[in-house]
């Protein structure tokens, strides 16, 4: 398996609180993972460094063997690297809209926007909430909105914070059932969670955040 | 005259539809609403702009711009006659006791009320709208309209308070404007001119003429805020 993103030395720090110090941090291509580790541990801040929305040092990084520098964020991860907030917000506009932001922030073709959003709809399961008022939604459907936001990007690296947190009953059983068929589409997953039911699915592999460094098991 | 006398006098004028009354009332709405147009689009960008990134001195600019809110107009009006009299650095325009004087100065007054008042709106929205933007691949204009549509109403209010502000200001219209009758002659400068001369009708009635757009402007920004607690209510 090739891999996708490669850093070395990734250091972040707080003031003078060193949160992470990762000697070596690689993703293969199309492969799953799990960011395990206890509250605080950094598991979503590295998730946010991953996608250039918070600071941090590297001594090297290359993406999909091209060397990169992580500061400023490049632009070739910018649009390959998506992220969904573990409560992530809608804008004020329309839930088809939402999904397709990033397409139109790309400049796409309106009749490829809506061939994307009707896909991503039908994907997510929320074709019912096309007209509905983005600020009505619930927990589950925010997230599956978020997950079909970030899929019609096809991203090659997509990091999802806790995509369970805060879901229960059959909103959870939503959210999981699709994180399969975003893994099978063919983008490297990382999902910073402590659902066992996420760790548990097949082909995905672990890695944990402890003490400020990576262990991969 | 008493009291009632002058009012029912305003009345009297209000319904004789006196066009000098009239004219006094357009002049002040076109010079008011042109310089607030003039001002919102850059005095928004600009409160975004130093509420939605870091840079150095930003909290003296912060500072700068909260405290130009408390400026006096004719402090204003008197840095403005200065540079465009004709022996200031703007003397060549001839904007002195014109229409593009008095706009000028509305402009200048109202670009404080508008950077303060965007910038505390853009500081007070939730971070993720700018930061989900930046992940879906938003450019930096993108992310400032997505952020900005997301403070509409603090931006609406904003202009509203800015146009409160310019419509009932008298000391830079006076002094830039010179009180011109037919030509720079607005509300508030006729009020001071009418009630010096004894004329309480006019004055009346141009002053109820304020008292409605206050309340007007008032009424409209309660508006606003309430659909502003409803869509938060929804969040």
């Amino acid at each position: 398996m090739s891999a996708l993103l490669v850093i070395e030395h990734l250091h972040k720090q707080f003031g003078a609180r060193h949160l992470f110090d990762i000697e070596h941090f690689s993703l293969d291509a199309a492969t799953a993972y799990v960011l395990t580790g206890v509250n605080g541990a950094g598991k979503s801040t590295l998730l946010r460094v991953l996608d250039g929305l918070e600071p941090a040092e590297a001594a090297a990084l290359s993406f999909d063997g091209k060397a990169l520098a992580l500061a400023p964020y490049p632009g070739a991860m910018r649009l390959a690297v998506g992220y969904v907030h573990q409560h992530p917000i809608m804008f004020s506009t329309s839930v088809a809209h939402n999904i397709g932001y990033g397409l139109v922030a790309r400049g796409a073709p309106k009749a490829r926007v809506d061939d994307a959003v009707a896909q991503a709809m039908a994907w997510a399961g929320v074709e019912h909430l096309q007209a509905a008022d983005p600020a009505s939604l619930s927990g589950g459907e925010k997230q599956r909105v978020a997950l079909a936001r970030a899929k019609v990007l096809r991203p090659r690296l997509l990091l999802l914070d806790e995509p369970t947190a805060n879901l229960d009953g059959a909103a959870r059983e939503q959210v999981i059932a699709l994180i399969p068929t975003l893994i099978a589409a063919g983008s490297s997953v990382v999902m910073a969670c402590h659902d066992p039911d996420l760790i548990g699915l097949a082909g995905v592999r672990r890695l944990k955040l402890r003490d400020g460094r990576i262990e991969y098991r | 005259m008493s009291l009632l006398d002058a009012i029912g006098g305003a009345f009297a004028l209000f319904l004789s539809g006196d066009s000098a009354l009239w004219r006094i009332i357009w002049i002040s709405l076109k010079t008011s609403l042109t310089g607030l147009a003039l001002a919102t689009p850059p005095a928004v960008v600009l409160g975004y702009a130093i509420a939605a990134h870091r840079f150095p001195g930003r909290r003296i600019a912060i500072w700068l711009a909260q405290a130009a809110l408390s400026l006096p107009t004719v402090l204003i009006g008197l840095v403005l006659y200065l540079l465009l009299s004709r022996a200031g650095p703007l003397g060549s325009l001839h904007w002195l006791f014109s229409q593009p004087g008095v706009v000028a100065g509305q402009f200048v007054i109202a670009m404080p009320v508008l950077v303060a008042f965007t910038l505390a709106a853009v500081q007070a929205a939730d971070p993720r709208y700018a930061e989900t933007a930046i992940a879906h691949g938003a450019s930096s204009w993108r992310v400032m309209a997505t952020v900005l549509h997301e403070v509409r109403f603090g931006v609406m209010a904003a202009i509203i308070s800015g146009f409160g502000r310019v419509i009932s200001e008298v000391g830079c219209a006076l002094m830039v404007g010179g009180n011109i009758a037919g030509e720079t002659r607005t509300i508030t400068t006729a009020i001071a001119l009418e009630t010096s001369k004894g004329d309480f009708s006019q004055g009346i009635a141009l002053g109820m003429v304020l008292v409605a757009i206050a309340l007007l402007m008032n009424g409209a920004l309660m508006l606003l805020q309430g659909d502003a607690h409803m869509a938060r209510g929804h969040t």
